[in-house]
């Protein structure tokens, strides 16, 4: 059986360990910049507070129902994902970590949902996090299940999908639109054509389904039907693309500004390139104003360089993305948000060598070595490219940011005990 | 001797590259411990058996100061133990952290603080409680 294990309401979840009085009251945490709601707890969900709600439009009931708001606290949910990783990992047979908060694995033998059961006790009791589980024959059917185990509580965290009967019981009340892999317009498309539950898209005349969904949609029904064509993967894909972007904590007009806050974003590929072994050859820069600002001029734009040999060089990335950046600034703008996407991704020891190549490659990976070590032994961009800068006006907005109880002995949880 | 001395700031010099013992004694007889090196002795394996479940908490206040918790120490909480009976936990009582020994007394749970000045708290069965983790060490500066 196959088996996903998915944190409840995460983000949420990880500011409660260290707020127990939090327990029974509405929660929410904010995206980057306090932005939008990224996780609500239960609480806030019977409140009507939806994902991806921008915060402001938002104020009134989180003031008028008591909301406790916090700004996301990366760090600490990072860290608390690593030790409910570490936590399962014992546990099962085999371990593919999905997300940062679900994980599928493999549990052989009869005894899986007992297994299962007693891992959803382990992690709460270790770590703190509750979470669900949802045990099937495939991936899918697996996401299936655990939607079930939140929904109803009378599973108590664990759900199970092992006979002909259940399985069928279950996807008959399952919508297209929910199922793993299916977007927004493939279930319009589905539904236009009469297809609306689980049940339904298992059953189709599978050329039909070809036709319709290409082999994506052929694969997600055998899924369906219990036949393994996405079996659980111990190690981890390489990456198709990398992206670092952020909103602005306030908007940023000039274009030294977002010079900085592009080339930190494109020395952050580069560095996740360089600790997976990867090269990159195309660098995209995008910029765009404040959509919510509907009186303001709008923009947007994007532009992708072509490296002729691909790279994870800071250097290089950085000058590939201040290129593109020089051909879409537009002076007199707000800028709100600015990112960078590294994509044609190959592994670094198989990059082609360009014919008219005249970059010391040796040198410079030497360079980057470097620059890794001084920079893991003293903090992030301590020894930087002059022109990431140190001004960052770009930074962040995070007002309601949470201590980083685990990873900062200054911010670690503080408990009186004068009686 | 046609070698020159060569001066380099302090600074320069990276003694924490410098391994304690090493081959090449140039003379005299080769160290005997040379081939007993181990590695340096590792706190965190000392202190933490089960790190996904163990977090630090720093603690302010004097009620445990009999335990050999002093105001300002930092205690290693180990989420994975079940509590005994007679250990020190950090708990939640009512929504609030507080660090105590725990007792039973004919079926009724006690707090007990470990300061004489200080009386036992009962935990009735109207308060809300549970043991968030197992205090296993204290780590005090001296």
């Amino acid at each position: 059986m196959i088996a996903i294990v998915d944190c409840n309401n995460f983000f949420a979840s990880c500011e409660r360990v260290f707020q127990p009085q939090l327990k029974d009251s509405p929660v929410v945490v904010l995206s980057n910049n306090d932005g939008c709601v990224i996780a609500r707890s239960n609480e806030s969900k019977a409140l009507g507070i939806k994902m991806g709600a921008p915060a402001f439009k938002c104020a009134e009931i989180f003031e008028s129902h008591g909301v406790h708001v916090f700004s996301s606290n990366f760090a600490l949910y990072g860290d608390m994902s690593r030790r409910v990783m570490e936590t399962i990992k014992p546990e099962a047979d085999d371990m593919e970590i999905y997300s940062i908060d679900e994980a599928f694995l493999t549990f052989e033998g009869p005894d899986s949902e007992a297994r299962a059961r007693a891992l959803c006790f382990k992690v709460e009791k270790w770590t703190g996090i509750p979470v669900s589980i949802g045990l099937a024959p495939t991936k899918t059917l697996a996401k299936v299940a655990v939607r079930i185990a939140k929904k109803n509580p009378s599973s108590r965290g664990v759900t199970s999908l092992r006979s002909p009967a259940d399985i069928t019981f279950a996807l008959q009340r399952c919508s297209v639109e929910d199922l793993w892999g299916i977007g927004y317009r493939s279930a319009e498309k589905l539904k236009s054509f009469g297809i609306s539950t689980a049940l339904q898209l298992s059953q189709a005349d599978s050329s039909w389904v070809r036709r319709h969904l290409s082999i994506t949609g052929v694969r997600l029904q055998k899924e369906l039907q219990g036949i393994i064509c996405s079996p659980v993967n111990g190690l981890t894909p390489r990456k198709q693309n990398i992206r670092t972007a952020r909103s602005f904590g306030t908007e940023v007009g000039t274009y030294a500004a977002l010079k900085e806050a592009v080339s930190t974003f494109a020395v952050n590929c580069a560095n996740k390139l360089r600790k997976e072994g990867s090269s990159s050859s195309t660098i995209t820069t995008f910029i765009h104003t404040n959509p919510f600002k509907p009186h303001a001029t709008q923009y947007s734009n994007a532009l992708t360089i072509k490296l002729e040999v691909p790279s994870n060089d800071n250097i290089e990335i950085v000058s590939a993305a201040i290129k593109a950046l020089k051909k879409i600034y537009r002076p007199g703008l707000a800028y709100k948000k600015a990112g960078v996407l590294v994509g044609s991704i190959v592994p670094a020891s198989q990059v082609q060598l360009g014919l008219f190549d005249d970059v010391d490659r040796t040198k410079r990976t030497n360079l980057m070595k470097s620059l890794d070590s001084i920079n893991s032994r003293l903090g992030r961009d301590k020894v930087r490219l002059a022109v990431q800068g140190f001004d960052r006006k770009w930074r962040l907005r995070q007002e309601r940011l949470s201590p980083c109880y685990t990873t900062r002995f200054s911010d670690i949880l503080t408990v009186s005990i004068p009686r | 001797m046609g070698k020159k001395l060569k001066w380099c700031p302090a600074g320069d010099v990276d003694f924490g590259s410098v391994p304690f013992f090493d081959e090449g004694v140039p003379a005299g007889f080769p160290s005997p411990a040379e081939d007993h090196l181990d590695l340096d002795l590792d706190l965190n394996s000392y202190l933490i058996q089960h790190p996904s479940a163990t977090f630090c908490v720093r603690v302010e206040g004097d009620s445990m100061t009999g335990a050999g918790i002093q105001s300002g120490d930092v205690i290693l909480i180990d989420r994975s133990l079940s509590p005994q009976k007679g250990n020190v936990v950090l708990a939640v009582l009512d929504g609030e952290f507080t660090v105590k020994r725990v007792d039973v007394v004919d079926d009724r749970l006690y707090l007990i603080p470990e300061n004489p000045s200080l009386k036992r708290i009962e935990v009735g069965e109207e308060s809300s409680f549970r043991v968030w983790g197992v205090v296993t060490f204290v780590i005090h500066k001296v």
